[in-house]
């Protein structure tokens, strides 16, 4: 059905965002602006996600299915949906949490709060469009813009952090470009969803195998680069430390537009050239992903750097499980993995940044006996933290359940019971790795003897407690009721 | 392909890997310009001569959007990196690889990107022949970023490389063009608030020593 609804959630944030830039020349205003610049925020990501939340009714309707609006190849179906809720909740959450938590950085707030509003625009336009161009420039922009936000804080990590992550971001944004334009000379079409239902295109892609399969590379090789999977992870364990503890949340929300992304470049021509060598880069990144972040998380000391490695085997789950592209399951397991983890993650990283807030420290050496003092923020971070290491009865479960049923169904036919048993027990060991490490972090930050710094902490604001809160009762919510968020997810 | 595309091409090879050996930052940013300038002239000059054979409005645009993509890379890109220059230093550093080495690590390239030239020579369609230079250019602008200490000379490489892609990036979608040119100076203008801020923080123009962990 024709709507307005997806350009609508683009313009938003965009116009927002352009509203705060427009108050930047005016320095009389900068008091004022300084008064209600985080509630501006907070209105422009909460109409967003009331505009998301909109679409959800028409795309759950059996007799509509799918919102477009075709002259820009945005399109909204169930494919998406999941992603552009969930980006738009986690900014939401994110915005209360900067209330309280966001200090003065580099940036003035008027072009904090533009950046910040464009970076939510990139996200969804990256999620709605379905034009090889439109992504290309979403992606650029996306992190263009993170890059931004990373030199926003004040402190001396940040700037070597963000020009870290911005000469191998740029160079990776240009393997997608190359992949692009080879794409868009050899089908003469950009957009994926005439590139995949015009005979002629495909015939014309399948002519040029060898270029099809370079493109297809670049893209993984690129966004790859962006989302962080080793190898190309280089930036990740510097960019968490080196941001805001604000910015490290809103930037929770940036993976799932990218890996959705690479999924969507990567899909169409696997339907069209299905060739193995696109499963195994795609399974191959993840699984090194997954082994690497898990074994480097496990010795780091600094729980920035811990949630780094822990983000980078995140990723390699929802790589491993979205290139498993023979089995009927992987893209629910996928996406139902990626939407778990984004949120799982916010709510640690929340929690943790309110840990840094109190205490002026990452170290978890430093720290210990936070319980008593700060308990809303250690109970949500042990949900959370439990969630995403796949204890039942909680949301993260079923997201590890969804990935070995599909792991399995991929594995049955090309290594027998025993390479499928082989590979899943690799796997229950990564997780395993994993909960011990995110245990052993709640213990060190929590449990113990409070140190003598830390004798007069106590629990941070209402604005920065209840966003991570929530963030645990969708965990247990999505144990008890999985329903919910698999409702929104649908096969291509 | 043409002789003219063909010159073109040569000359920006070989201004990139001068970029490989010169040694202040100014230098670089000239190399940058003239890369740019050489590799974007002949598409140019097409559009001009498109333009006075008559072909009316669409080859004006067309004309308009070749000039505005040239003058991005050619100038206004080079002119924010030397800004970038005037509020920092001019650095005088060598590559971190020596004249012998590096001209070892060039040859290879050179070498095995003819190579690889010569055995796809075969699959390239007519419209993506010039892939082999972007690859060399690419790949000798990657050495640039590479071997370089300098923060701004690592960001002239990463425009370089862009520019490398301009012949296939010709092809794009005329409606593109002000999106990526926008994208361009943006990118540019981010790395330069960093480099700026950093200089501030560190007091040096060497990124060996933005080591905030020591």
């Amino acid at each position: 059905m024709y709507s307005l609804l997806p350009l609508f959630s683009l313009i938003i944030p965009l116009s927002m965002g352009i509203l705060h830039i427009l108050l930047h020349p005016f320095w009389f205003l900068e008091p004022f602006f300084k008064k209600i610049g985080k509630i501006a925020l907070l209105s422009g990501t909460g109409l967003t996600l009331i505009t998301s939340l909109s679409m959800v009714p028409y795309v759950l309707d059996s007799e509509i299915r799918v919102l477009e609006v075709p002259q820009l190849s945005l399109y909204v179906d169930l494919r998406n949906i999941a992603g552009i809720v969930t980006v738009a909740l986690i900014f939401f959450l994110t915005s209360i949490y900067n209330v309280k938590a966001e200090k003065e950085g580099r940036l003035k707030p008027t072009m904090y709060n533009f950046f910040l509003l464009l970076f939510l625009c990139c996200m969804l336009g990256l999620l709605l469009s379905h034009d090889l161009f439109g992504i290309y420039l979403f992606v650029e922009l996306t992190v263009g813009v993170s890059v931004v936000l990373v030199a926003h804080n004040p402190s001396k990590l940040s700037t070597e952090a963000a020009f870290k992550y911005l000469i191998i971001t740029a160079i990776s944004a240009l393997f997608v470009l190359l992949g692009t334009l080879i794409v868009f000379i050899l089908a003469g079409n950009s957009d994926l969803f005439a590139i995949m239902n015009t005979p002629d295109i495909q015939t014309r892609l399948v002519e040029n195998p060898h270029f099809l399969m370079l493109a297809v590379a670049c893209f993984i090789v690129g966004l790859g680069a962006d989302i962080g999977l080793v190898p190309f992870h280089g930036w990740l364990p510097d960019v968490f430390p080196g941001s805001t503890i604000t910015i490290n949340g809103f930037f929770c929300a940036e993976p799932i537009a990218l890996i959705l992304a690479l999924y969507n470049l990567v899909y169409p021509f696997y339907v069209i050239y299905p060739s193995p060598v696109i499963i195994a880069l795609m399974v191959g990144l993840g699984l090194i992903s997954m082994l690497s972040g898990a074994l480097l998380a496990y010795p780091q000391k600094n729980f920035y750097r811990m949630l780094a490695y822990c983000s980078i085997d995140e990723f390699g789950h929802s790589i491993f499980a979205l290139g498993l592209l023979t089995s009927s399951i992987s893209f629910v397991a996928g996406q139902y993995y990626l939407m778990n983890s984004a949120l799982m993650k916010t709510g640690m990283i929340l929690s943790l940044g309110s840990v840094f807030f109190t205490s002026g420290t990452g170290e978890t050496e430093l720290l210990g006996g936070l319980l008593g003092k700060m308990n809303k923020t250690a109970l949500s971070y042990v949900i959370c933290a439990l969630s995403l290491t796949g204890v039942p009865p909680l949301g993260g479960f079923y997201a590890k359940l969804l990935l070995y049923n599909a792991a399995y169904e991929f594995l049955l036919p090309l290594g027998g019971i025993a390479g499928a048993v082989l590979i899943l027990l690799l796997l229950v060991s990564i997780s395993m790795i994993s909960f011990i490490f995110l245990i052993r972090s709640f213990h060190r930050i929590f449990m113990g003897e409070t140190t003598e710094k830390l004798e007069t902490a106590k629990e941070v604001h209402i604005t920065m407690w209840l966003p991570t809160v929530v963030l645990a009762a969708v965990a247990i919510l999505f144990g008890l009721q999985p329903n919910i968020l698999l409702s929104l997810i649908g096969v291509p | 392909m043409e002789i003219i595309v063909l010159a073109a091409l040569t000359i920006s090879v070989v201004v990139t890997t001068c970029g490989v050996f010169v040694k202040t930052t100014r230098q670089l940013i000239r190399l940058l310009a003239i890369q740019a300038a050489v590799i974007g002239l002949v598409e140019l000059m097409f559009c001009l001569v498109n333009l006075l054979m008559g072909l009316g409005f669409e080859g004006l645009i067309d004309f308009f959007a070749t000039f505005a993509e040239w003058f991005s890379s050619a100038v206004v890109s080079p002119l924010i990196i030397y800004w970038g220059m005037i509020k920092t230093e001019n650095v005088n550093s060598q590559p971190i690889v020596s004249v012998k080495r590096g001209g070892i690590i060039l040859v290879a390239i050179i070498v095995s990107n003819i190579v690889l030239c010569i055995f796809t020579s075969s699959l390239l369609p007519a419209n993506i022949e010039s892939l082999p230079f972007v690859s060399i250019m690419f790949s000798l602008s990657v050495l640039i970023t590479a071997t370089r200490t300098d923060p701004l000379a690592i960001l002239v490489g990463l425009n370089m490389a862009e520019n490398s892609f301009y012949p296939i990036f010709a092809e794009s979608p005329l409606v593109l063009i002000p999106f990526m040119l926008a994208l361009m100076v943006f990118v540019n203008l981010v790395g330069i608030f960093i480099i700026i801020e950093a200089y501030r923080d560190y007091g040096t123009m060497s990124i060996r020593k933005w080591r905030w962990a020591d």
